[in-house]
């Protein structure tokens, strides 16, 4: 079973998978929050999704879910169950919350529904082999959750069995939504969620919020996301005041003699910039993962301190199989080499590409104690483990 | 009789001119891919490192990365253009080249089983414990699988144009194979794998690299015993039936040659093209001759010559980023074969 859902997994993890920029609106401070207007404090650091209150319905906006989308905007009316809908308003666009009854695509979507607690509508997933959430592992194994497949080979018998109220997707590009297209035709109601497009970690994390406004909770997700927002300001502050140094951080790993570089405005290199770390590809500017030549690369690393994500190497022997070179990389020999593969259980599945999305200050915390030891002890890491 | 002799007197002299030429610019080149990278290093820095000792860096860039890269380049360039040659020749055609009979598409399927075929079981964590040796294995497995077949269809199979036309079928249907596996695959592994067939110079390690040489050496030897045979079977089949050439062994032994060649090239660089089917043509036209003691020797120093300029060139010098070589092979290469054709109408006269 390939599962689609780990795509997500493999655009964060800056390997292959082209990522979009946005710009992030609202970098400001934790004092700017407050003065912010209603619309943008609802979606401060997100970029592509609006929520806008009416007195009888809400209206979301999910702004071209996809790399490179323009006027793909998805708009839905999310009206409460019981009362009319609103006039003029195509019925296809209307969703009556709270939804009792979601499939979702992507795993990031399971840990945002999950931590409103609302674990019980989820009917369906793609790639059931890879959750994480013990619960839903055992809803899964009583048979409440059923795997949809993925992709091409999505079971679109067994979706329209369980008649969702929505399928929580997403969209690598125009073409790769045409397998939902089918499903929309039989009347299902298809949200894409772009909340792996957000290159601002709290941006990304802020996308709970939508869900509150699904599951009519909005103010345990606000509630939820003010706690993340705030702790993760919290802790950036700390590292910045207590900090002197910016250790340089070198990611990812080659595929043959070829490196897939994150570009500077990525996800990660914001997190890493956060944690007070310098990047060393912290100055480019791409929406892609860039390819650059290994000999680049190796030359640019020799003045890595910390080496981040290498793959999915969970052993030093690893990286050697993939490029014997890598070995006499100075980070390689002292041995500062990390990975997010901590919390894998023995499906497989990582819990990074699961909860990591809604808990940037966890990781924060954690790339803050790899690059600056003394400042957070590195026993309590939860997601990254040190590569021995 | 004495005017032949004089022209034979000439084109050899000519010839020892070319294999001159030919080998200084090899060396050239062999040289220039030290020195040129995506790493600018003066060249001063990069003679230090090869005689007396420079930078840490500095050595580890050039004895590492470079030497290892240009190694392979001449080696590949070499292999694969003698691999196309003999193709040419046995199967007197001059479309022919080392991966008509499926060596590559074997070799591809035995890499995508690996990159794409088992995902349905493992996550995309798997591309992890891809070390090189899992990748090289697989791929031999699969040109090794295409070439023994071959080698026993070709071994009953009285006429070698079928034995062609079933190399080609069974390329397509592999490719086939592949592209079904592709559909279905994560998209993640469908770009490795399309990394792979990119192709790709530089990712040897120095014991593979040991491997790689050997076995082109043991390849070229059984080339170099064939020469008589490949010389014979340019007059033909049935002619050279007739002057005592065992046409099964003959054909055993140079697809045998040549399917190593490919094989073990493919395995480690993946299916590099273009070269194996230009490369012959530029060597028979330098010089002017369809003669394979003169066109083997020649090979070695036009094969090495090419890579190694694709290689500078896929480098980018200068810029962060590299191309994949087999881009390379194919942009540079196609327009000189098509000049160079254009130019030679009696082409067809040296065939």
């Amino acid at each position: 079973m390939i599962h689609c859902r780990l795509i997500i997994p493999w655009v964060l993890s800056h390997i292959l998978i082209s990522l979009l920029l946005n710009a992030c609106s609202g970098r400001g401070s934790g004092s700017e929050y407050d003065t912010l207007n209603e619309k943008q404090k609802h979606s401060q650091r997100a970029s592509r999704f609006t929520l806008e209150e009416n007195d009888s319905f809400t209206r979301l906006t999910i702004i071209n879910p996809w790399q490179g989308a323009t006027g793909a905007d998805q708009v839905w009316h999310l009206v409460p169950s019981g009362s009319f809908p609103p006039e003029n308003v195509d019925p296809s666009e209307i969703i009556y919350v709270p939804v009792k009854n979601v499939v979702c695509m992507s795993s990031t979507h399971l840990a945002m529904i999950s931590a409103l607690g609302e674990e019980e509508s989820i009917k369906g997933v793609s790639g059931a082999g890879f959750l994480y959430n013990p619960e839903l592992i055992k809803r899964y194994e009583q048979g409440f959750i059923k795997d949809v497949g993925y992709e091409d080979n999505l079971n679109k018998e067994l979706i329209l069995d369980l008649s969702p109220d929505l399928i929580m997707a997403y969209s690598i590009g125009s073409e790769s939504a045409a397998y939902m297209t089918k499903l929309k035709e039989l009347g299902i109601k298809v949200m894409y969620n772009a909340d792996y497009l957000e290159s601002d970690p709290l941006g990304k994390a802020e996308w709970i919020k939508l869900f509150g406004a699904l599951y009519c909770c909005r103010e345990r997700a606000d509630s939820l996301f003010r706690e993340i927002s705030d702790e993760y300001h919290r802790l950036k502050k700390y590292i910045l005041e207590n900090t002197d140094s910016k250790p340089n951080v070198l990611l990812g790993l080659p595929f043959r003699d070829t490196w897939y570089i994150s570009p500077g405005n990525s996800y990660i290199s914001k997190l890493i910039s956060d944690a007070g770390g310098n990047y060393l590809w912290n100055e480019t500017y791409s929406s892609v993962s860039m390819p650059m030549g290994i000999e680049n690369v190796y030359i640019k690393a020799l003045n890595a301190d910390i080496w981040l994500n290498p793959g999915s190497a969970s052993a030093k022997d690893e990286i050697i199989a993939v490029d014997p070179r890598l070995a006499s990389l100075p980070c390689f020999t002292r041995g500062s080499i990390y990975n997010n593969t901590k919390r894998i259980n023995g499906r497989g599945a990582n819990d990074y590409w699961e909860s990591g999305t809604l808990n940037p200050h966890v990781l924060l915390r954690d790339i803050a104690a790899i690059m600056h030891p003394g400042l957070i002890a590195k026993k309590d890491l939860v997601y990254y483990r040190k590569i021995e | 009789m004495k005017t032949v002799n004089n022209n034979q007197q000439l084109s050899g002299s000519n010839n020892v001119l070319l294999f001159g030429g030919l080998l200084v610019l090899a060396l050239l080149l062999f040289m220039a891919d030290l020195f040129i990278g995506s790493v600018a290093i003066r060249p001063s820095d990069v003679l230090r490192a090869i005689f007396t000792g420079a930078e840490a860096h500095v050595e580890t860039i050039v004895f590492k990365f470079r030497l290892p890269k240009a190694i392979t380049a001449a080696t590949v360039g070499i292999t694969l253009s003698l691999s196309g040659l003999q193709m040419q020749t046995l199967f007197r055609n001059p479309m022919a080249g080392p991966y008509v009979l499926g060596i590559s598409s074997g070799a591809s399927l035995g890499v995508a089983f690996i990159i794409l075929g088992f995902s349905a079981n493992i996550s995309p964590d798997t591309i992890k414990g891809m070390g090189n040796w899992s990748l090289v294995a697989a791929a031999w497995v699969g040109a090794g699988s295409v070439m023994i077949l071959m080698m026993y269809l070709s071994s009953r199979l009285k006429d070698i144009l079928t034995v062609l036309i079933i190399g080609i079928m069974l390329a397509g249907g592999i490719s086939a194979i592949v592209s079904i596996m592709q559909y279905f695959s994560h998209e993640t592994m469908l770009k490795a794998y399309i990394i792979w067939t990119m192709g790709s110079l530089g990712n040897l390690t120095s014991s593979q690299l040991n491997v790689l040489l050997l076995s082109a050496a043991g390849g070229t030897i059984l080339c170099l015993a064939s020469v008589k045979m490949l010389n014979a079977l340019l007059l033909g089949e049935n002619y050279a039936v007739s002057i005592g050439l065992n046409l099964r062994l003959a054909r055993i032994i140079v697809l045998a040659g040549t399917s190593f060649l490919a094989g073990t090239v493919t395995a480690f660089c993946g299916p590099i093209g273009f070269i194996g089917i230009a490369v012959p043509h530029i060597t028979r036209l330098i010089f002017r001759t369809s003669d394979h003691r003169v066109l083997i020797p020649g090979i070695f120093l036009t094969g090495s010559s090419v890579m190694l300029a694709s290689d500078i060139i896929s480098q980018l010098p200068g810029s962060d980023n590299v191309l994949p070589v087999n881009s390379v092979t194919a942009l540079v290469g196609i327009p000189v074969v098509i000049w160079v054709l254009l130019g030679n109408r009696k082409y067809r006269s040296l065939f």
